[in-house]
């Protein structure tokens, strides 16, 4: 549970969402369980670690700015952004593959039908997931409006 | 006697409405009716349609074929398969097709029960009168045998089945006409917020193209999608949507789910699976039959003796003998490359027309951020489009073409919003300046989609070759294709069009084509890169008289009397529209004449 509340978290500050937001969609645990399988708990502990810090420390943007420009954490925080706005994986660029090891779950996927209706970029662009959540007959001669970042 | 009175070959739309009007015969007794489809039943339940969707929403990689399976006996061609060909090297057959090129025909088909119609978009334009008359007016292709009042009862007939939501006084443009009082079923779909941007810049703009000015008018499309039904219908008796096959509750509007093209999830758009669960339970449908050959008899009134078929199972070993069907009439209603295949693989001396002068709309689109957000990636992929300069007398010279304003970003170009997304992270954004980011570019996206209408060329073709064949031995549809500089002249006036669309509209142009599209071309200098609309058409053309083309006006062919070949192949040109509305009125007026055959009208 602490390590779940550390990657909503992390996520959430990465994403610009709010934690409850991301509680919201169902898919904390599920993305937590992905991650581990993908890279490793080690790799997801170090990660975590780092956001933890990050979090707490007196300039968090500065922090995870530095978290995402590290040569092993980065590559992994920028795919869990990737992962939360699309709800698929994609491939960690081939030089962390070579240097850290290539899973077998490291392909382009998406994780299930419920995470990409997740998808958190459908919400940060004032849309709908393509293929569900239908807003309704006529919704789209509306005027256009975004969400502004909580 | 015969096994059956009619056999019909392809489930899709054709075959679809064929068994709905023929199955409603009862006297002096119903017809006996059997359909043979090459590919799997695909939505007999809703629950078995929704598994479709959830496959979609799952699928890493989402083209129009993907909720659609494919079974190992009865390939579809994917646009998965397509690539940039190598100029004199063997034939790509990477996928179903084998190409020959030059170019590489981009367009895909489903073989499943409901056909390609599973996934079209739901565009409902009728032709314009002239498209019937392209040689006489424009000394361009070949004229069609009937003309445009000949087909206007049965345009009423389609625009029932399907459903069509749309205004007569928006239609009205370049010469259709309707019949006096006539509505169509349901009012027109609304607009998008982005048409009506568009539309505030657009109406009455005055351009030039090829050294000549056009007035420009945004129509609203006419769409097979549910809207809200019009109580002035059929004089006064007013329309009900149909919804969902097996969840009549469901989809009686649309509900903008952004998805029309592949599947939509609630079937407010019209499918062939609507006409299917009409259809009496009399007729007899086989899916997973894959017809092999058309058997003539050697002499009599009834040239057409068999049909050869191989029944299959998917994960079983191949059928290893086919089983025979006979008739009083057959239909061949598979598609404009799997009709021609199966007649040139049949033998006996086919008919010179068939196979030749295969016709898509090429398909050229060009994409721009507008200055604010215009509520992309919301409803329908498009509900309005310039259809004024599909007619005139530049005809003569390049193609015409329709535009469509399309509400969906540029998914379609650049995998947005995602790679949208990607890129902003890499540029190291993250947190609320990511989401920023992403709210204040994506939403104002857009892309405008031009069809051009294509010659027909004998060159063009669809024909069979030793050695390539698929799982069950049957010949796959090898393919000869090439764009020719009339359609690339069109290609570049709506380039003219575009970049003063965009500069009224005060939008920053993103378009960029690579050589390394398989689509790419060029015309005077200037590269363009197109892909296939899915409009396949022309490869067993009517005509007015034998020896011109492979049917008569009522789709039957020439050299035998009682075989049909039905749908779009039968269109001896492709205009501008796209044909799924034509095709299911030619299906009605091809309906009349078997019931005639049959002694039963």
């Amino acid at each position: 549970m602490k390590t779940a509340r550390s990657f909503a978290a992390l996520s959430a500050a990465l994403t610009g969402f709010r934690t409850v937001d991301l509680w919201g969609t169902g898919q904390v645990d599920v993305y937590l369980d992905e991650l581990i399988a993908t890279v490793g708990e080690d790799v997801v502990a170090r990660l975590l670690a780092a956001g933890d810090e990050a979090l707490v420390s007196s300039d968090p943007k500065k922090a995870l700015g530095a978290l995402l420009a590290d040569d092993e954490l980065g590559p992994v925080g920028r795919n869990v952004i990737v992962l939360w706005y699309s709800g698929a994986w994609r491939p960690l660029p081939g030089t962390w593959r070579n240097r850290y090891g290539a899973s077998t779950l490291d392909v382009a996927r998406v994780i299930s039908p419920a995470s990409y209706r997740s998808g958190l970029v459908w919400q940060a662009i004032g849309a709908h997931p393509k293929g569900a959540n239908g807003p309704g007959f006529a919704s789209w001669a509306n005027p256009p409006t975004v969400p502004g970042a909580g | 006697m015969p096994d059956y009175d009619v056999v019909i070959v392809g489930a899709g739309p054709v075959g679809a409405i064929l068994a709905r009007v023929l199955g409603e015969v009862e006297s002096p007794r119903p017809l006996r009716i059997l359909v043979l489809e090459s590919g799997p039943a695909v939505g007999r339940t809703w629950a078995e349609y929704q598994g479709n969707h959830e496959h979609y929403l799952g699928a890493e990689v989402k083209v129009p074929n993907t909720p659609w399976v494919s079974s190992t006996y009865a390939p579809s061609p994917d646009v998965l398969d397509i690539r940039k060909l190598v100029p004199g090297s063997l034939p790509d057959d990477n996928g179903y097709f084998v190409q020959y090129g030059p170019l590489p025909f981009g367009t895909d088909y489903v073989r499943a029960q409901g056909g390609t119609m599973l996934h079209w978009l739901g565009t409902t334009l009728r032709m314009v009168p002239n498209d019937f008359e392209l040689k006489t007016r424009y000394g361009r292709g070949v004229d069609w045998p009937i003309s445009y009042a000949d087909l206007d009862r049965y345009y009423e007939l389609a625009e029932l089945e399907l459903g069509v939501s749309a205004d007569v006084g928006d239609q009205a443009y370049l010469g259709i006409t309707f019949a006096k009082n006539y509505v169509y079923p349901m009012f027109g779909i609304p607009r998008s917020y982005l048409d009506e941007h568009v539309a505030k810049a657009v109406d009455g703009m005055k351009v030039k193209l090829d050294g000549k000015q056009y007035t420009l008018l945004l129509s609203p499309t006419p769409q097979g999608r549910n809207g809200m039904p019009n109580p002035a219908y059929d004089n006064g008796s007013g329309y009900r949507p149909r919804g969902a096959h097996g969840a009549d509750h469901v989809g009686l509007r649309c509900e903008g789910n952004s998805s029309c093209i592949p599947i939509c999830p609630v079937q407010a758009k019209y499918n062939p699976l609507k006409t299917w669960g009409r259809v009496a339970p009399h007729v007899e449908v086989r899916t997973q039959c894959v017809v092999s050959r058309v058997i003539y008899a050697p002499t009599g009134s009834k040239p057409v003796a068999a049909l050869e078929y191989y029944a299959y199972s998917d994960g079983r070993p191949p059928p290893t003998k086919p089983d025979r069907v006979t008739a009083s009439v057959y239909v061949l209603a598979g598609n404009s490359i799997e009709n021609p295949k199966l007649l040139l693989a049949s033998g006996g001396t086919p008919n010179k027309h068939v196979g030749k002068n295969l016709m898509d709309h090429p398909y050229v689109l060009s994409w721009a951020l507008m200055p604010e957000n215009i509520g992309a990636y919301r409803g329908p992929s498009s509900t309005s489009g310039i259809e004024i300069l599909r007619d005139g007398n530049f005809r003569r010279d390049r193609a015409a073409f329709r535009m469509e304003v399309v509400n969906w970003g540029w998914d379609f170009v650049t995998d947005s919003p995602f790679s949208d997304v990607e890129t902003a992270v890499d540029r190291g954004r993250f947190g609320s300046d990511l989401r920023s980011d992403i709210a204040g570019t994506v939403p104002r996206q857009f892309h405008l989609g031009f069809l051009y209408e294509q010659l027909p060329h004998p060159g063009n073709q669809v024909f069979v070759k030793n050695g390539y064949v698929d799982a069950l031995g049957i010949p796959r549809p090898c393919i000869k294709y090439d764009v020719d500089d009339y359609v690339r002249k069109g290609m570049a006036a709506s380039r003219e069009l575009w970049n003063q669309l965009f500069a009224k509209l005060g939008a920053t142009e993103h378009t960029r084509y690579y050589e390394s599209d398989p689509g790419y071309v060029t015309y005077d200098g200037k590269p363009y890169s197109f892909i296939g609309a899915g409009h396949i058409v022309g490869t067993h053309r009517m005509s007015k008289t034998q020896g011109e083309g492979a049917v008569d006006s009522f789709q039957r062919s020439w050299e035998h009397e009682n075989l049909y070949l039905a749908g779009c192949g039968s269109m001896p040109t492709v205009a501008t529209s796209n044909p799924s509305l034509t095709m299911a009125a030619l299906t009605f007026r091809t309906a009349e004449q078997i019931l005639d055959d049959l002694g039963t009208r």
